[in-house]
């Protein structure tokens, strides 16, 4: 089968995004290169109870939550768009992965949702050279019927808004607050800006605050908020797991009412996890579980939380492997608390309360012991 | 040093002759039973995949009797049998065992790696004796997989259950103990006709009755150690057999091996089929996806051209690159009208369960050879060539909600590009 031709998608054209997986990654990427080009683009509503159940009456059932959320987005998206914006992530770096549902991704919705429109896509694979976000971004905008000049500058502009992003959130802010300021300063970013590796972000500077951490540590440390008693809590996972409150019940926000401090593993620069992630005899070959990995080492050997949080996904396949190894480490070199929270389509608000707060007691009980 | 290596149906015949070849000391783990299943899942993650968990249950049996070094196989992505190794070091490490693991990977673009660990275990023995181990093995690999297929063939013609399965257990037995090439070759020769004259000669007894249509035939697809290993799918093919079906796995070992390691004019055959399952699985998927995920959907297609009557898809559950399979097989089911039955098994798969399914699907796979053959009505059955089921649930395999909305075959149109069949520039 080939594939359709897509230079219909003329100006002002709608393109959906759906508000899921990746979004959470690249969203002011997406947002700022297809609006460049000429689409008007709409991003599907929060997650919410009724988006992941019709997200689950269309996936295989032995998906992930995530996966079937994902399913929901796009099929709230499918009457009101002309196209659904569904990229073929493989690879976001030289030598890592996604994860292989997401390397099914585009073929997966096309088949399963009913009543698709078009589903516009494209293989992203740093593993293989000039196929990388931006070559591969090029030869889409070229697919779309739009110039390569045009699209070599409204990629070069997403790399900004991408780059004003990651800032935000290693400094700490949350998704939509970062995704709405990395659009916007996306747009006044000059052209010619640099690839969009993440592991370009700005570096931080090393902080002095902490004179008993090493140099590599402060990155990270200084962007911390002072802890003024209450406990810290590092929370590690994939970034549609932290930032999506549909998918992971609100944990975050849970987190916060219940006084504490936390960090995640989205405030790692690139550089950080690089640094933890070269110390292990074999690199986690999933983007996001090296992150995850990489976090949950700097949290334990900096001693910079209380205790740990990983949000899973039930059945997910690379946190299954991950998770494992991160929490037998932390387990083994400290005695930092870890707690594992799987969340699927049948969790129960109420638990994952009633764990957190015991959790949580658990931490400041342990903090006041280790004070007095 | 006393190696060990994780089972997998019956490659431990081949991986303890190459090592032994070698000079190596080789303590075979015991067959995995419930008993080494229960210690895998004990101390495996929960949500780790089922072959790991039964590679732990190996480990630990055959740490338990003295191995001081395991060899195991490694991968570079996107799938967790890249990782597997790292896991089950830690696991093994918390439990208190110190055995040395020797990775065996895929060679990323560069083959000397995997050799400098050949020559690592080998003890740097000479060069030619490492080819002449890897050659026997080789031999014994396609000896045993032919006899597989004698074996799944002969099965369902048995007039007295369990002869066949006598007369492989012989013939498997007689291959490993063979000492050479020639050896080798003649015991699976005797063996293969040892198998097929038991079948034969047993059935050829039994006359009365209608004269039987040739019997049905399936494909066996999916992950390839959940194929490759009776005890982890639960012996479907013996299942399968005993109720009169043929079977045939997409992928026997030394097809792997021809496909992956071999260099080209050897594989050439091989090759070729993996070029085809790509382009028959285009259609639905277009773009590898890890572990076997690519090849079931393409097997699955080819299978309706080749004439089987159904396909399984077996995976372990949480298999990420089979739920990726899973997605779009009914897909192809509802399309070309060949039914699938995807079957995610556990340790928690209870046996009744999987023997229902087994015996509904082979009553539909029996109803439609009734249709074809003009001996039963159609009532809802689809065949080859009729046109694709217009709505939902069209299949009585293919379990997917029904929605309002029908749609043409193959999905929505797809816009932009995938598959890199004409590169960027
Ligand atoms: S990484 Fe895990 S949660 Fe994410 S899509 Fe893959 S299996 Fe699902
Ligand atoms: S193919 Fe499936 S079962 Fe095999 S390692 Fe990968 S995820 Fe696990």
């Amino acid at each position: 089968m080939s594939l359709a031709d897509g230079s219909d998608l003329r100006e002002g054209s709608t393109i959906g995004l759906p508000r899921g997986l990746h979004h959470y990654d690249l969203y002011p990427f997406w947002r700022t290169f297809l609006e460049d080009i000429g689409f008007r683009v709409v991003v599907s509503p929060p997650t919410c109870r009724r988006l992941v159940e019709q997200g689950c009456a269309a996936a295989a059932d032995e998906a992930c939550l995530p996966v079937k959320t994902f399913y929901g987005h796009v099929m709230d998206l499918r009457w009101n768009v002309e196209a659904v914006f569904v990229p073929r992530l493989v690879s976001l770096r030289p030598g890592t992965y996604t994860c292989p549902k997401m390397l099914g991704l585009p073929d997966m919705v096309r088949q399963n949702v009913r009543g698709m429109p078009r589903v516009v896509t494209a293989d992203f694979d740093e593993t293989r050279p000039g196929r990388g976000l931006l070559e591969a971004g090029v030869f889409l905008a070229r697919r779309l019927g739009r110039s390569r000049a045009l699209a070599k500058r409204a990629l070069a502009k997403a790399c900004g808004a991408l780059r004003a992003f990651r800032g935000s959130l290693e400094a700490g802010a949350s998704f939509d607050e970062a995704a709405g300021e990395a659009i916007r300063l996306g747009q006044a970013t000059p052209r010619g800006a640099n690839r969009p590796r993440p592991a370009q972000a700005a570096p931080m500077d090393p902080g002095t605050d902490r004179p008993d951490l090493s140099p590599e540590a402060k990155g990270c440390a200084r962007r911390l908020p002072p802890r003024n008693g209450k406990v810290r809590v590092g929370v590690i996972g994939h970034s549609y797991n932290i930032f999506d409150a549909g998918v992971s019940l609100g944990l975050m926000e849970k987190l916060s009412r219940l006084e504490c401090h936390l960090v995640t593993s989205e405030m790692l620069t690139e550089e950080e996890v690089q640094a933890e992630s070269s110390r292990l005899p074999k690199e986690i070959f999933w983007s996001a579980g090296r992150r995850v990995l990489a976090s949950a080492t700097k949290f334990r050997r900096e001693g910079l939380v209380d205790g740990v949080v990983h949000v899973v996904s039930f059945g997910c396949g690379p946190d299954s492997m991950v998770g494992e190894i991160a929490e037998r480490e932390t387990r083994r070199y400290s005695d930092i608390p870890y707690l594992a929270v799987t969340i699927d389509e049948h969790t129960a608000e109420a638990g994952l309360v009633t764990r957190l707060e015991a959790f949580v007691d658990m931490l400041e009980r342990r903090r006041r012991r280790t004070r007095t | 040093m006393r190696v060990t290596f994780p089972h997998m149906g019956n490659i431990w015949i081949i991986v303890k002759t190459v090592l032994e070849d070698l000079g190596l000391e080789v303590l075979v783990p015991p067959r995995p039973n419930p008993k080494s299943l229960e210690a895998g899942v004990r101390h495996s993650p929960e949500f780790a995949c089922f072959p790991l968990k039964l590679n732990i249950g190996d480990f630990v049996g055959a740490l338990d009797q003295g191995a001081e070094a395991i060899v195991m196989a490694g991968g570079i992505g996107p799938c967790r049998l890249g990782h597997y190794a790292q896991v089950e070091a830690q696991v093994l490490k918390d439990l208190g065992y110190s055995a040395e693991m020797v990775v065996l990977e895929p060679p990323r673009g560069r083959f000397p790696q995997l050799w400098d660990k050949i020559r690592y275990l080998t003890g740097h023995r000479p060069v030619g004796r490492v080819i002449g181990a890897l050659r026997f093995g080789w031999e014994k690999l396609k000896a045993l997989d032919e006899l597989d297929k004698v074996l799944a063939l002969g099965r369902p013609a048995e007039a007295v259950r369990g002869s066949a399965a006598a007369a492989h257990r012989r013939a498997v037995a007689s291959v490993c103990q063979a000492a050479s090439i020639a050896g080798t070759r003649k015991a699976a020769r005797a063996g293969a006709e040892d198998i097929a004259l038991t079948a034969g000669a047993s059935s050829g007894s039994v006359t009365l009755g209608p004269p039987r249509s040739r019997p049905l035939r399936v494909g066996v697809v999916g992950e390839v150690f959940m194929i490759q290993e009776p005890f982890a799918n639960q012996e479907v093919e013996r299942r399968l057999g005993e109720m009169g079906v043929e079977t045939r796995r997409a992928l026997y070992l030394s097809d792997w091996v021809r496909m992956h390691l071999l260099p080209p004019p050897v594989g050439l055959g091989a090759r070729r089929r993996v070029r085809r399952i790509r382009e028959a699985a285009r259609p639905y998927l277009r773009h590898f996806v890890g572990g076997e995920g690519l090849d079931s959907v393409g097997e699955a297609v080819l299978h309706e051209s080749e004439l089987y009557d159904g396909v399984i898809h077996i995976a372990p559950f949480t298999c990420m690159p089979e739920i990726v399979a899973a997605s779009l097989l009914p897909e192809v089911s509802r399309d070309l009208g060949i039914p699938v039955l995807s079957l995610f098994l556990d340790e928690h798969t209870g046996e009744a369960g999987l023997v229902t399914r087994l015996e509904a699907f082979v009553d539909l796979l029996e109803r439609r050879r009734a249709v074809r053959e003009g001996r039963a009505d159609r009532q809802g059955i689809r065949l080859r060539g009729d046109a694709p089921a217009g709505g939902h649930g069209g299949h009585p395999v293919a379990s997917r909600p029904s929605s309002p909305t029908p749609r043409e075959a193959h999905g929505c149109p797809l816009v932009g590009f995938s598959g890199w069949r004409r590169g960027p520039r």
